[in-house]
């Protein structure tokens, strides 16, 4: 279904347009209803509707993102505040609503939700010995990618980070680094090269060591 | 016992109100008008991006998505074109629908995409060139490759160039620099991970992809 609206969006929209105009026909031409007040109405509507589509689409497709990083995850469904490495690259093969269809297949992902409403959380990054690897960290309400861990922004070895909410107020025990989230709920997108089809498992044992946990003051 | 006409009757102001939603036809007002505000959204986003865009060769490159500091409009248009991309530090995309004359790129021509010599894109990290459909989903093809990149053992010409053979027959020959095409049109996704400095400064432009038949 996805795949058919997205290659046929013309289509799909001059179905919805004609099937629209058809109504507006009867309605006002053949049975002759007032139609100022409806016209009125349409366009308070739509310019209203402009604006709230424009302000809340990132959040419309970040939710989608968060329901396909979640229940669509390619082992079955996860919580919350965890990470799950997938363990196959992109390829045709993949379904729909995975966000390994439209990947490349030179990295595997590793992806986790944040909700940093009950405190912070403590991410865990294992040693990638100079493997290339970012997690990417998005404010679902915007889209902006306020935080980087990874190989440019903090290097390839160990370390443990500090993600918190917007307002949280403490600190941060020796050791850690701190990410300061913009918003209550974090999509994480985390991306390990993978050198050839050799290197995959070396890659994923690595992915798999990148966790969260809840953080104990 | 109070039946609707009772209701009626104790109730006109409601049943004016009623009588004037329908008569306005305001539920369909309502759908009306969302239909259109969502293809004006559209619209606008898709104007937006491609404002944030420059295209070069046919290939058509941004920097702004996922910045901190974008307006209202370009988060929409970003969400909307390229949702959860990287930022250009930590990664470069072109992509492209258009041969170098402009015309859809459709598995029923062959095409090439020559770098000439040492103008591969700049990186740290890695390069791949992704063949997808529109939608962006890969393809199934006879050999499983849906991308050439730093790694394909790509072969070079005499003179240092490298072409790449985009076509849905293998290029005789040529196999190791055969990116596999599908029977209808298609994409193309360029990808720089750790960009370096020449494309973050805009200095390095993609060549074009030739229609050679």
């Amino acid at each position: 279904m996805n795949r058919f609206i997205l290659k046929n969006g013309r289509l799909v929209t001059f179905v919805i347009l004609a099937i629209l105009a058809w109504f507006v026909y009867r309605q006002f031409i053949v049975k002759g209803s007032p139609f100022l007040p409806f016209a009125i109405m349409t366009g308070v509507i739509w310019v209203i509707g402009t604006f709230v589509f424009l302000y809340i689409w990132p959040r419309m497709t970040y939710s989608a993102y968060k329901r396909a990083l979640l229940q669509k995850a390619p082992g079955g469904p996860i919580p919350v505040n965890t990470f799950y490495a997938i363990p196959k690259l992109a390829s045709a093969s993949a379904s729909d609503g995975s966000l390994l269809s439209t990947g490349t297949d030179s990295i595997l992902y590793v992806n986790g939700w944040l909700e940093l409403s009950d405190g912070p959380l403590v991410l865990h990054v294992p040693d990638f010995m100079g493997r290339y690897y970012s997690l990417q960290f998005t404010d679902p309400s915007t889209g902006t990618n306020f935080a980087y861990v990874g190989k440019r922004t903090t290097g390839t070895r160990a370390g443990d980070f500090l993600v918190s909410a917007p307002g949280w107020q403490g600190s941060v025990p020796q050791g850690m680094r701190l990410i300061a989230s913009t918003n209550r709920s974090v999509m994480v997108v985390g991306r390990v090269f993978v050198e050839n089809d050799g290197d995959m498992q070396a890659a994923y044992e690595l992915a798999k060591q990148v966790q969260v946990i809840p953080f104990d003051a | 016992m109070i039946n609707a006409n009772h209701w009626k009757t104790y109730n006109k102001p409601m049943s004016q109100v009623l009588a004037f939603l329908s008569n306005a036809h305001i539920v369909q007002a309502i759908i009306i008008g969302c239909v259109f505000a969502f293809l004006t959204a559209s619209i606008i986003m898709n104007a937006v991006f491609k404002r944030m865009t420059t295209t070069v060769n046919g290939w058509s490159t941004t920097t702004k998505c996922g910045k901190p500091g974008n307006s209202l409009l370009e988060r929409a248009a970003s969400a909307r074109t390229l949702p959860a991309i990287n930022l250009v530090e930590e990664a470069a995309y072109w992509t492209t629908t258009r041969d170098s004359e402009g015309h859809a790129l459709d598995g029923r021509h062959n095409y090439s995409l020559v770098f000439p010599s040492g103008q591969l894109p700049p990186n740290d990290a890695f390069w791949s060139l992704t063949l997808t459909d529109v939608a962006g989903y890969m393809v199934n093809n006879p050999i499983d490759r849906y991308s050439l990149g730093d790694r394909s053992g790509l072969v070079p010409n005499a003179d240092g160039s490298i072409t790449i053979y985009i076509q849905t027959t293998a290029a005789s020959g040529h196999e190791a620099n055969w990116l596999p095409s599908p029977s209808g049109k298609f994409k193309l996704m360029l990808r720089a991970y750790l960009p370096g400095r020449a494309i973050l400064e805009g200095d390095y432009l993609v060549p074009p992809v030739r229609r050679v038949d």
